[in-house]
């Protein structure tokens, strides 16, 4: 009983072809998703009903003959999406008996093709940040060694098989962390690639929805599913969507590319040595696979964390401006209008929220407007520009993932900073609206990888994926057993 | 002592008529159950609050914006006003802090018959909020309010014009003239007593001569043109008052209580809000092309200026007549297609001056509910010019089509009002009257002029009015100059 092991396409031709039974299914992944929360604590809150009603939709189309592209794949959908016949609470007390009168887009096409969704995914409150430990619904713990993060649940349901692949926020690069962290593939798309439309909103310039598996074609996969334009979403692009897969296959015509690699990339502050020498080794491996490797100077983009923090803290505190226990969520009674808001909000947000909405609301009144926010929407358009010019001359931009392995759960050394350390490498894509990978490569660490990341130019989702095939099969993944 | 002038400024909202609200598809219909005409859009619900412009509301305030003479903005663009207040789902209202849609326009009206020009600093499109109802007087003295949110999200312009109104009486003209010009082009109805037209003032005053600006209060709840007329007035006595006795005016917003009929202190303005404003990162400006601003232009109608220029200086007609018929388009508009009947401008205009309008007024209708049609009252006149009526038999026939909409040459006939004008049975009658009344013609003869009129009553009776007045003078004169 491997099936949970097959990519995904093979998984839904054995299902359409009833080889294996949705039931079957059903039973495995509930199985394996209870104990990944016992373990990792890797959902909101772990609800058998939810697998049961999908399995029912599906049988029910197979049973109809229905030739479904995605027949019986499972997912992790973060709770920061917007689902049917759940709550969705971005993991804060203040939504915690939220359930939305509609679904996320991504989730409505993904049923449609037949997939499930065997959970709501733990997750950071309103995922600003991978630390795992500002959830109201518990630590994230590693499938690894529970004593360090997970950085999401998402991530900590991916590497352990409990479900296909998981869909979770890019804000400053969150989804990549956790993924480094727990040594699984991830893509964060192009912005406007993916609806956002049930996305819950954040810092809507700079958030995408990204996809976490245990492979790079079942990535290519899911983001042939998921893309496309959305009426729904006025950001999202009319870009066509390419057939991944069907470029993946195309061995003949992968690479090499011409590389280019920040010449301060070492100047990350918390960087490790396994991950400095891990990312080395990685570029020698490329140089061997006849990659045009280039040291580029970049100089603004070691501002792009703090630039990224500022503008994302502005954005919050204006779309975190809808809680105020008026219409929904949760509302703490005040004897009159601001006291009521005041107490709604000081019970339902967590501490590391708060902080950073305070950050957003002063950064943005006054003369800091001006100083603060302001310079950092300047410094956005430098970063951004830069960026795009050095891409003109280059295919991929290569750099770690996150400068140091997955943290100690007990430590709060790096959990509560401002801005994120964790951030430094991944924001300059959140910032440009530019596709990224992170692929797991071995190092020494808790997850024995580390991630390593390829940023891509705009629609070029299909390069990431070449590049990280490439990658992957130097170093197939490697799963801890729950 | 000085003369103290008064300067005014006027902030004024207009509800479009669009059938949809400003970024959702929820109907702007007024009058329904509260709550009915919502969505996640504009509830601001998490995860559904991707707003989705409304071409049309766009494409009539660019309308609005070219017909009062603005420089219309190169792109469409919405900022976020942030600020919290239980009318406000999303805890910011999307409207044009940058960008507005027109700038730098302005209006003329007649004042004593002068023309005066009154700048609009700028027009905007934004969304309404919903609607609050206390239990008490106001949300601080309440014990429970309610809130209804179907108003929120419904397109809103506002209009702001520059601080050139010197008095209560040219802010009335101000607002006539503007509410004119905005149902001539048919984007709003503009009922002050429905809420789909609102003004706040900015009053202060200042010595005469002096360039400077007073301390400015800001009025609210002016909800008709005589309440901002009354309020108008008050305050800038109110200040008088102030200043005279030695105090200076306070800076704060005032509220205007009509059954007392006096301004009250709201609060104190000398803290502003700080509403963040930053452009919304949802909604992706939207190019305004000169095409798109030439099609527009195509669907303006002849505007108020145009028609009165038209009216005084091609058909000839005396200001105040010009500035009545200019005044409402379906009046304009009827007097056009009058004209296109019969001819006769300064006849067709004062008709309907005096006495279309003096039935209307009596009845208390408008316009658009009347029986008469244009080709009615055309006809009506036209047989009057040939003498088949006259003048005052006329007025009779037309009050009948006014009570019945029949067509004129029926009532004339079912009457049986034909004017005689057959010369032969005017004589008869002039000298039977004649032969009844010597005396008259002793007193003509001796120089009686009276006896004259007298003598061509007598021969009306004789004939119920429809003798030819023209004609019974001309053959009394010769019978009497015998």
């Amino acid at each position: 009983m491997d099936f949970y092991k097959h990519i995904v396409q093979k998984l839904a031709g054995e299902v359409n072809a009833k080889e294996v039974s949705p039931q079957q299914i059903g039973e495995d992944v509930a199985r394996r998703c209870a104990a990944v929360h016992e373990k990792c604590n890797a959902f909101i809150k772990f609800d058998p009903e939810l697998i049961e009603k999908g399995i029912k939709d599906i049988s029910q189309k197979i049973a109809q003959n229905k030739k479904l592209p995605l027949a019986g794949v499972s997912f992790g959908l973060s709770d920061a999406i917007c689902a049917g016949g759940t709550t969705t609470t971005c993991a804060s007390r203040m939504l915690e008996s939220y359930r939305p009168p509609f679904e996320a887009s991504v989730v409505l096409k993904l049923k449609e093709w037949g997939a499930f969704p065997a959970g709501k995914t733990n997750m950071d409150e309103f995922n600003l940040g991978a630390t795992g430990k500002n959830s109201f619904f518990g630590e994230i713990k590693n499938p690894w060694d529970t004593e360090y993060t997970a950085g999401s649940g998402a991530a900590a349901a991916v590497s352990s098989r409990a479900v296909n692949f998981a869909l979770a926020p890019d804000g400053c690069g969150e989804l990549r962390h956790s993924a480094s962290y727990c040594g699984i593939p991830a893509l964060k798309p192009t912005y406007g690639r993916v609806s956002r439309k049930g996305l819950v909103d954040v810092a809507p310039s700079l958030d995408q929805i990204g996809i976490m598996a245990p492979s790079v074609l079942d990535l290519a996969a899911i983001l042939e599913a998921i893309s496309g334009y959305d009426p729904e979403d006025p950001t999202s692009f009319a870009h066509e969507v390419p057939s991944y897969t069907l470029l993946l296959q195309e061995k003949e015509n992968i690479g090499p590319f011409k590389v280019a690699v920040p010449e301060n990339w070492a100047e990350a502050p918390y960087l490790e040595e396994g991950i400095k020498k891990a990312f080395l080794e990685t570029l020698e491996y490329l140089k061997k696979e006849n990659f045009q490797v280039q040291m580029v100077s970049l100089p603004n983009f070691s501002h792009s964390i703090v630039t990224a923090a500022i503008i994302r803290a502005v954005e919050a505190f204006s779309s975190l401006g809808n809680y105020d226990g008026v219409r929904f969520g949760l509302r703490v009674e005040g004897s009159h209008l601001q006291e009521m808001y005041r107490k709604s909000r000081t019970e339902g947000f967590g501490s590391n929220l708060k902080q950073f909405l305070t950050f957003g609301a002063l950064i943005s009144a006054g003369n800091y407007y001006g100083r603060v926010f302001q310079k950092a929407q300047k410094m956005r358009t430098l970063i951004i520009k830069e960026l795009e010019s050095c891409l003109q001359s280059f295919d991929l931009l290569f750099i770690p993932a996150v400068p140091f392995q997955a943290p100690l759960l007990s430590s709060n050394d790096k959990a509560c900073l401002l801005p994120d350390p964790a951030g430094y490498y991944t924001a300059a894509a959140n910032l440009a609206g530019l596709p990224a990978i992170t692929i797991p490569v071995p190092a020494e660490s808790v997850s024995g990888s580390a991630g390593v990341q390829f940023i891509g130019k705009a629609f070029d989702e299909a390069k990431l994926l070449q590049a990280g095939l490439l990658l992957e099969k130097e170093n197939p993944p490697r799963f801890p057993n729950v | 002592m000085h003369e103290y002038e008064t300067v005014i400024g006027l902030e004024v909202h207009v509800e479009l008529l669009t059938d949809t609200k400003l970024f959702c598809g929820c109907s702007t219909a007024f009058g329904a159950e509260p709550n009915t005409q919502v969505c996640p859009i504009c509830l601001g619900l998490p995860g559904g609050t991707l707003p989705l412009l409304n071409k049309k509301a766009a494409e009539f305030t660019i309308k609005a914006a070219l017909a009062l003479n603005c420089e219309i903005a190169p792109k469409i663009a919405f900022d976020r006003k942030n600020y919290f207040y239980a009318d406000l789902p999303k805890g910011f209202q999307i409207s044009q802090y940058f960008y507005p849609m027109g700038r730098n326009g302005y209006i003329e009206f007649l004042v004593n018959g002068k023309t005066k020009r009154v700048g609009i600093h700028q027009l905007h499109l934004e969304e309404d909020t919903g609607k609050l109802s206390h239990i008490g007087d106001d949300i601080i003295s309440s014990p429970s309010s309610r809130v209804d949110f179907n108003r929120a999200g419904v397109p809103l312009m506002e209009i702001v014009s520059e601080p050139d109104i010197r008095s209560a009486e040219e802010a009335r003209l101000f607002l006539q003239k503007l509410r004119s010009i905005i149902r001539y082009l048919d984007i709003s109805d503009c009922k002050m007593e429905e809420g789909s037209m609102r003004c706040d003032a900015n009053i202060s005053i200042r010595p005469v001569g002096s360039t400077e600006f007073g301390k400015k209060t800001e009025l609210k709840n002016m909800n008709s043109f005589r309440s901002v007329y009354r309020g108008i007035e008050y305050e800038a006595e109110r200040q008088r008052s102030v200043v005279l006795s030695g105090e200076s005016v306070i800076p704060e917003t005032r509220h205007w209580d009509e059954a007392k009929g006096v301004t009250r202190a709201m609060r104190s303005k000398l803290v502003s809000a700080d509403y963040r404003c930053f452009p919304d990162p949802n909604i992706p400006p939207y190019p305004v092309t000169e095409e798109w601003i030439q099609e527009i232009k195509k669907t303006i109608p002849e505007l108020p200026d145009e028609r009165y220029k038209r009216l005084t200086e091609e058909h000839d007609l005396p200001s105040s007549t010009a500035e009545v018929l200019t005044s409402s388009k379906e009046l304009a508009d009827f007097y056009d297609a009058v004209l296109s009947v019969h001819n006769e401008p300064k006849t067709v205009s004062n008709w309907i001056v005096s006495e279309y309008l003096g039935l209307l007024n009596a009845a208390g209708m408008d316009i658009t509910e009347s029986k008469i049609t244009p080709a009615g009252l055309g006809k009506l006149l036209q047989s009057i010019a040939k003498g088949e009526i006259s003048g005052k038999i006329g007025k009779t026939v037309f009050e009948e089509m006014f009570n019945t909409g029949e067509d004129p040459a029926l009532i004339i006939e079912k009457k049986g009002l034909k004017q005689i004008s057959d010369t032969d049975t005017l004589s008869r009658i002039i000298s039977a009257v004649l032969a009844a009344n010597p005396q008259s013609i002793e007193d003509y003869r001796k120089g009686k002029k009276r006896a004259m009129g007298f003598l061509v009553g007598q021969i009306m009776k004789e004939t119920k009015g429809q003798a030819n007045p023209q004609l019974v003078n001309k053959l009394l004169m010769e019978e009497l100059n015998k």
